[in-house]
């Protein structure tokens, strides 16, 4: 527990000093937000519509931001020195819940800003509220996932990016779910179901992650 | 006995042209690409349980014969995915007017689809042989999870399945016309067996290539020079040689 929060503690560190990660997520958030609201000028989308602007929002503010935190250790060339003074699975856990809180405030500021800039109308906050916790911890668990395999691969960053899409996109469809279910269409008890799957899937990324992340990086 | 398939594999063919047509189709006539994509679909499924199982067995053991018969299910997989794909498009222009609607259980295939292409993509990426088989073998095990999802619960949400122009209970309730019937299992049993034949190949493929790039690598750990082909890799000299050099 202690090593997995030194890592926590390590990356946040590095956060602060160069404030990249939650820089670019909130900014391509921000410009995000610009967009729908450009988008639908005039008009007023649905719920399901705002429901699957918000996930793919979250989708690609996730594919751009969190890979970051595996990779740019194998560019600097201290992903080494990290193995050699920590375990495989801590190394994990930590760089992923650094992950999950970075998504978390990303989520939190695209919600906010969605409902100012966009007329987003949430008719059902705690479930809106759950959806929010729970497809960012899906995603941060399987984008980390993807990250920590794409480590030492040539054109990485794309590499992760083609990796985690298509695994993110089932956890999409159950955010749509549950967000529509909070704005208003759709049942709640729908919303539910897609915010247990959503959690579902983030468990088991988040169980499956240290087994894989470590039996691939003995093998160096 | 693969005259026997060539036979049974035209057998099956005829009679998917010979069975009596359905006529709850708006083309009743060519509703029969039915006898090709759904067992195509079935056999895609089946690739993907045993990708993720020899990728599961490879990050136990280590053992690279696990690493081909990886390679070949995605590859195999791959295939069927497309050709399901392609018939599924066929089918939906024929039947339904357009070549790609949004249909939920098309779209979801389409991401099985882009699992297998990312899959495939992986073992691109690395030059390393022992590291490309790990990290595929990782991806494999990560993937199986969504495509299950994708394959088997997405398309029969509740809300997703009144969407569909699928019919989700055809099959499983038995509903299948009897002469259908005996047209899905004959052609089905027959690409299964297609199938088992050319995976097989495949790994056999597989491992000569693998047995073919460790002979190279002992030609120039034992002469201590280039093998006859130019070969960039990293070699290792066992304990015992590196003590007693040997000729070649």
């Amino acid at each position: 527990m202690a090593e997995i929060w030194t890592v926590f503690r390590k990356e946040w560190r590095g956060e602060m000093r160069s404030r990249h990660g939650i820089f670019t997520a909130g900014l391509f958030s921000l410009l995000a937000v610009v967009a729908i609201a450009f988008a639908s000028y005039g008009q007023k989308p649905s719920g399901t519509i705002l429901a699957g602007m918000l996930c793919i929002t979250l989708l690609f503010a996730s594919v751009m931001a969190l890979p970051r935190t595996f990779l740019v250790e194998d560019e600097q060339g201290t992903f080494d020195l990290l193995r050699l003074i920590s375990e495989p699975q801590p190394v994990f856990v930590g760089k992923t819940l650094y992950n999950l809180t970075q998504m978390l405030v990303t989520g939190f500021v695209l919600a906010i800003l969605l409902i100012g800039f966009a007329g987003l109308q949430v008719t059902v906050v705690w479930l809106y509220i759950l959806a929010l916790v729970a497809e960012c911890m899906a995603l941060a668990g399987a984008v980390s996932l993807c990250g920590a395999l794409a480590i030492g691969a040539a054109n990485r960053w794309i590499l992760a990016a083609v990796l985690s899409v298509p695994l993110l996109l089932p956890q999409v469809a159950m955010g749509v779910g549950a967000f529509r279910a909070a704005l208003g269409e759709g049942t709640i008890a729908g919303g539910t179901q897609n915010v247990l799957g959503l959690l579902g899937f983030g468990v088991a990324a988040l169980a499956l992650g240290p087994v894989l992340a470590a039996s691939v990086w003995k093998t160096e | 006995m693969h005259y026997v398939l060539m036979v049974g594999m035209a057998a099956a063919t005829l009679l998917a042209f010979l069975v009596p047509d359905a006529d709850q189709f708006q083309k009743p006539e060519l509703a029969r690409i039915f006898f090709f994509h759904f067992p195509s679909a079935l056999i895609c499924s089946v690739f993907i349980f045993l990708s993720g199982w020899f990728g599961f067995w490879l990050l136990r053991t280590r053992d690279m014969k696990w690493d081909v018969r990886n390679a070949a299910s995605v590859e195999m997989g791959a295939l069927y995915g497309v050709f399901t794909m392609a018939t599924g498009i066929l089918f939906s222009e024929v039947q339904w007017g357009t070549w790609w609607q949004w249909d939920p259980r098309q779209t979801s295939f389409l991401l099985v689809l882009a699992i297998f292409g990312a899959g495939i993509a992986i073992r691109g990426a690395f030059s390393d042989e022992r590291r490309r088989a790990t990290i595929s073998a990782a991806y494999s095990v990560a993937s199986l999870l969504p495509s299950l999802f994708l394959i088997f619960v997405f398309p029969r949400l509740p809300h997703i399945e009144q969407m569909s122009f699928h019919p989700s209970q055809t099959v499983t309730g038995g509903l299948l016309d009897g002469w259908y019937r005996v047209g899905v299992l004959s052609v089905g049993f027959m690409l299964a067996w297609l199938t088992v034949i050319v995976y097989r190949m495949r790994v056999r493929v597989g491992e000569l290539e693998f047995q073919r790039e460790q002979f190279d690598g002992s030609l120039e750990a034992v002469g201590g020079g280039a093998a006859p082909h130019r070969v960039v890799r990293a070699v290792s000299v066992s304990e015992e040689r590196r003590d007693t050099p040997q000729e070649v």
